[in-house]
């Protein structure tokens, strides 16, 4: 009878609450200029890259800044499939994949809780 | 002593995996990518399979993913009309390609500069990467759907296997055909070796080897069942097949020889690839999973572990417990 082979642990498998791709991996820490490259055509220089920081930080403070401004606020969500809905904004998950709503109102009654896809909402708006 | 396979088994697809694909060898080591009909396609560690990230995006089932060689690029082919490239470092979506139905195979060029792409519109689709608004450069002539689209031969040459039952191959430039291979039956899977310019082929029990410049027929070897998917050793000593019976298979490639047949997956083998190292070999099966066999068992490599006789004993629940699949 053959002895089995041993192994030191299982491989990881993914975690539940995010999609992974860690920030703090060395990969990542070396390579990470490059994604800020693919999304430019022309080869940048480090001034280039500084002003596409700044520009993308102030973007990301002004986006997070709606969320909280929105939070229990009645907001409307235009969907695909022509599908508009309100409900009240209670918070977004990390990546922005799904947003938690109370009271939304469905064609087919309201829903106390749920969770929007994110990727199926073309655009919302509310009062501030 | 003689040592037994221990598969790793990596979970975290809930549907069939359908693809897989592993990167070049890299500074931070090599990657694998998988395609799922669940919709999201996983990058992993190459050597050990730990979960790295999942790509985020497709609105259907993703029947192709491919890695460029140094693992900074991801692409995938989706049910959902598109194929979309990737930022494999961060996990973001970088170009989504829009087609006119299903994708099923997408592959780099050596400096991934350019995407092949081919589906169920029966059309192969070349983009410039760096141009993505440019029109895609289009090569007709298959009269069925295209299962699997490769470069070759330097780039200068495409390789593709269709439901026609043909497997054509088209010069770039002047996208006419060069050579083509009739079958008596649909392809099941291809794989290009640029090392030695051979083709490995799949079709009903056959795993047959071509040279692919020339398409000339170096041989055949029969398995036991219907096979989905074939590799080829980097060394060109072994070769691995899997299929309908949910067994992998191991060859000899010279002398054809049978050498070792293993069990583990709960449903049939879809892809199956050799690491670029030649160590291990992944596969992708119908029961959701992949699995990395070790091409020589009883080698310390990734996660495994050459146990001494004395280490044993201690060892031997713990090893008993992973044993189970």
């Amino acid at each position: 009878m053959r002895t089995p082979m041993s192994v030191l642990r299982l491989p990881r498998g993914p975690d539940p609450n995010s999609r992974g791709f860690d920030p703090d991996s060395p990969r990542f820490i070396a390579l990470c200029s490059t994604t800020i490259s693919s999304s430019t055509d022309t080869e940048t220089d480090s001034v280039q890259i500084g002003e596409e920081q700044c520009a993308r930080s102030m973007l990301r403070e002004s986006f997070l800044r709606t969320l909280i401004a929105m939070t229990n606020k009645q907001v409307q969500f235009y969907m695909y499939e022509r599908v508009k809905v309100n409900a009240v904004f209670v918070a977004s998950d990390i990546d922005v994949l799904n947003f938690q709503v109370s009271d939304l109102q469905t064609p087919i009654g309201v829903q106390k809780e749920a969770l929007l896809r994110c990727q199926d909402v073309i655009l919302y708006s509310f009062d501030l | 002593m003689a040592m037994r396979q221990t598969p790793l088994t990596c979970s975290g697809h809930t549907r069939p995996v359908v693809d897989l694909a592993f990167s070049g060898i890299t500074p931070y080591g090599y990657f694998l990518i998988s395609a799922c009909k669940d919709g999201k396609p996983m990058l992993r560690q190459g050597d050990t399979g730990d979960w790295i990230g999942t790509f985020l995006g497709h609105k259907g089932a993703v029947w192709g993913a491919t890695l460029n060689k140094e693992a900074t690029k991801a692409a995938t082919a989706a049910a959902d009309f598109t194929a979309k490239v990737w930022d494999a470092v961060s996990g973001d979506e970088v170009l989504t390609l829009a087609h006119k139905h299903i994708v099923k195979s997408v592959n780099f060029t050596q400096d991934s500069s350019c995407l092949l792409t081919g589906g169920n519109d029966k059309t192969i689709r070349i983009y410039d990467i760096n141009k993505p608004e440019a029109e895609p450069q289009e090569i007709t002539g298959h009269t069925s759907a295209i299962k699997k689209a490769l470069w070759c031969n330097n780039d200068t040459q495409i390789l593709s296997a269709a439901d026609d039952k043909t497997v054509r191959l088209w010069d770039r430039t002047s996208t006419a055909v060069v050579k083509q291979l009739s079958f008596d039956m649909s392809v099941s899977s291809m794989e290009y070796i640029p090392d030695g310019e051979v083709l490995v082929i799949t079709y009903g029990k056959t795993i047959a080897f071509y040279n692919a410049l020339s398409l000339d027929l170096i041989k055949t070897v029969d398995a036991p069942a219907s096979i989905h998917s074939a590799s080829l050793h980097p060394d060109k000593d072994f070769f691995v097949a899997g299929g309908d019976d949910f067994k992998l298979y191991k060859y000899d490639y010279s002398t054809k020889e049978e050498l070792e047949s293993y069990k583990g997956h709960f449903g049939p083998v879809h892809c199956v690839r050799f690491s670029p190292d030649g160590e291990l070999y992944a596969s992708g099966s119908e029961d959701g999973t992949l699995r990395l066999w070790q091409t020589e068992v009883g080698k310390t490599y990734g996660l495994w572990k050459c146990v001494l006789p004395g280490e044993f004993v201690l060892n031997w629940v713990q090893v008993w417990r992973l044993s189970w699949p």
